[in-house]
């Protein structure tokens, strides 16, 4: 890939900033606190673990991350600018999903109707890229499966779905990725392979990846990790 | 690129049949329309076929086809002494159930007034117009009949002559055309056993009245089967077709029959109107209720189709939205999908109804009109149908795309 897929301005940014994010699912007695006062920094250019337990909480902090699923206290920004406070968006949600971030899913979650080339070319169509059968093309051929570009995702294999999902993920330059355990559904070696895939793209992109994972294994591919527990952040050495 | 394209052609097998069950139901929604115009035009062709410019019947009668109308033949004469008409005609109109050709036949039979009318006006496909005041008819060619076809009626025997393409009366019956004489005399055909019993009777009536008593030759006279009595009324008109001198002249005549104390005058127009209210309207209404059924089932069934689609696209509709798809991206999918089950279904009731229709026994009449009206029906039919899809495919979380 030629050309950057963040700019340096934003790359000289923190391209994510959370402060206080606290979310609580039910009331009363079944009153669960997924997420207590988490504050989180994520620069440009950097691939980040987040480790723990099932039900830590993670992936409620992905979905607060990610706009998805606002947190009902606590402040987010995105590249320099406040887009969410206290459970209220201050920007439209949808436009910055677009824009800034991609996601990767634990399972690939490809459009089963749509080919391999299609599954990247909808999310730069939806990014309005220029050419949007170009740019899925060479994501394509960046992510090494260009020759899977016209098979349907039943036919590829879990890692070239994988592959294609994050692909799809970097379609429109985001420069905020988050994969939420990405490699639960692959092998140890092409689990690897994602990972340091996402390592890759953090330094030649200048994307700021935040990865969900179980895997000690893959720790050494990350800048920095941290650690939930009971829906709190425990920084550990990075 | 278009996602409901792409989605239906994944799906292609539920895509078909669910669009041949849909096709099946415009068929029948094509056939209500066809067969509603297929009454119109059956119910004005013989009108716009006797081609007069006034209709003269019974007063306060509806005559001929939608009343029963008895003129007196006079009528006929006093109308073409009218100042401004060119020509006046008998006619005479009345469905009959006879054999034909070995057959039990119903057919409308109708009188023309010769020597005027020979039948020149009506939609000959083979054969000829009446050339003889006896003996020759002109069949519509649904009865099977071909020209040179000799039938019994009335113990007389007639010869086809001519035959007319989808010449019916509103009711839809072959329409059969003679002479007025002709038509009267197959009219009031009765069985030789009844005419004898009349005979005899009319001698029985003679003989308890004075002239009975008082003149006893009458009674042979009565009986005989050659004599008509001269006082007795010649055989009714349903109606006498008068054509203008020019158009122009048409309130100046309607103006001198409306004074006439015996009769009512229509215009073709006015006919028209008759039939269509009278003869065809409950039907008319009939078919609308019919075909309002089978939109509405249609609906039903491409919004349930539509939905179950939708509904399977649950999660891909989550990701689509995570990753930023517009809520017009989203929609327009659902609403192109119910369009293109829409338009493949009316496309598969064309194809049906262009084969089968020709075949129904009833004239099913697809105009361009009809078609185009339809079609549009379809598109909103279809459009109504995809707003539960919609409505859902708007509702689904983009958080789905992240759980499991």
């Amino acid at each position: 890939m030629a050309q950057p897929l963040a700019t340096a301005a934003q790359a000289s940014l923190a391209a994510l900033r959370a402060e206080g994010v606290s979310k609580t699912f039910g009331v009363g007695d079944t009153l669960v606190r997924a997420l207590s006062d988490i504050s989180l920094t994520l620069a440009s250019g950097t691939v980040v673990a987040l480790l723990g337990p099932s039900g830590a909480g993670k992936s409620t902090l992905v979905k607060a991350l990610g706009l998805v699923s606002l947190p009902e206290r606590g402040r987010i920004w995105m590249a320099g600018e406040l887009v969410a406070e206290d459970g209220r968006a201050l920007a439209d949600l949808r436009d910055l999903r677009r824009q800034h971030l991609g996601f990767v899913f634990q399972k690939p979650n490809l459009i089963p109707f749509l080919t391999a080339r299609q599954n990247v070319q909808v999310a730069c169509e939806i990014g309005a890229q220029s050419n949007p059968r170009q740019r899925a093309d060479e994501l394509l051929a960046y992510l090494e499966v260009a020759h899977r570009a016209s098979a349907m995702p039943a036919t590829l294999s879990g890692g070239e779905q994988q592959r294609v999902a994050i692909a799809r993920a970097l379609a429109n330059r985001p420069a905020l990725i988050f994969a939420d355990e990405p490699t639960a559904a692959l092998d140890k070696v092409r689990g690897r392979q994602v990972m340091e895939l996402f390592g890759r793209i953090a330094h030649e992109q200048g994307a700021a990846v935040l990865v969900v994972t179980h895997d000690h294994r893959t720790l050494d591919v990350f800048d920095e990790q941290h650690e939930m527990e009971d829906g709190r952040l425990l920084p550990v050495a990075a | 690129m278009n996602l409901a394209l792409l989605d239906i052609r994944h799906n292609a097998g539920r895509f078909v049949a669910t669009s041949f069950g849909v096709g099946l139901l415009f068929t029948v929604v094509l056939a209500m329309a066809g067969i509603y115009k297929g009454l119109v035009a059956d119910a004005t062709e013989l009108v716009h076929a006797a081609g007069a410019d006034l209709w003269v019947v019974q007063q306060q009668t509806r005559g001929p086809f939608a009343d029963v109308s008895r003129l007196d033949p006079s009528v006929e004469r006093r109308v073409a002494a009218l100042p401004g008409v060119r020509r006046a005609r008998g006619f005479t109109f009345l469905v009959l159930q006879r054999d034909l050709a070995g057959r039990s036949r119903r057919f409308a039979l109708v009188g023309l007034g010769w020597p005027d009318d020979r039948g020149a006006d009506l939609p000959l496909i083979a054969g000829r117009s009446l050339r003889q005041a006896h003996g020759e008819l002109i069949v519509d060619a649904s009865l099977g009949l071909a020209v040179g076809t000799k039938l019994e009626l009335a113990r007389e025997e007639f010869l086809v002559v001519g035959l007319t393409r989808q010449l019916l009366s509103s009711g839809g019956d072959a329409v059969i055309a003679a002479t007025v004489a002709d038509a009267q005399l197959i009219t009031e055909e009765a069985p030789s056993d009844a005419i004898r019993t009349e005979r005899f009777r009319r001698a029985e009536r003679l003989r308890t009245t004075d002239l009975g008593r008082t003149q006893p030759a009458l009674a042979a006279l009565i009986v005989d089967p050659s004599w008509r009595p001269p006082v007795a009324a010649s055989a009714p008109l349903a109606a006498v077709l008068v054509d203008l001198q020019t158009p122009i002249d048409s309130g100046r005549v309607r103006a001198a029959l409306a004074s006439w104390p015996d009769v009512s005058v229509y215009t073709t127009a006015e006919q028209d109107g008759l039939l269509l209210d009278g003869v065809v309207e409950k039907p008319r209404r009939q078919l609308a209720l019919f075909a309002l059924i089978l939109i509405v089932t249609s609906s039903v069934l491409i919004a349930a189709v539509v939905y179950m689609m939708t509904l399977d696209k649950t999660h891909d509709l989550a990701v689509l939205k995570l990753i930023g798809a517009r809520r017009r991206r989203i929609a327009a999918m659902v609403v192109q999908q119910a369009w293109l089950m829409g338009m493949s279904g009316y496309a598969i009731a064309v194809l049906i109804g262009s084969q089968a229709f020709s075949h129904f026994p009833r004239r099913v009449v697809l105009s361009d009109g009809a078609l185009a009206g339809v079609g549009a029906l379809v598109m909103v039919v279809s459009t109504l149908a995809s707003l539960l899809g919609v409505a859902y495919a708007l509702r689904v979380d983009a958080a789905r795309a992240l759980e499991g």
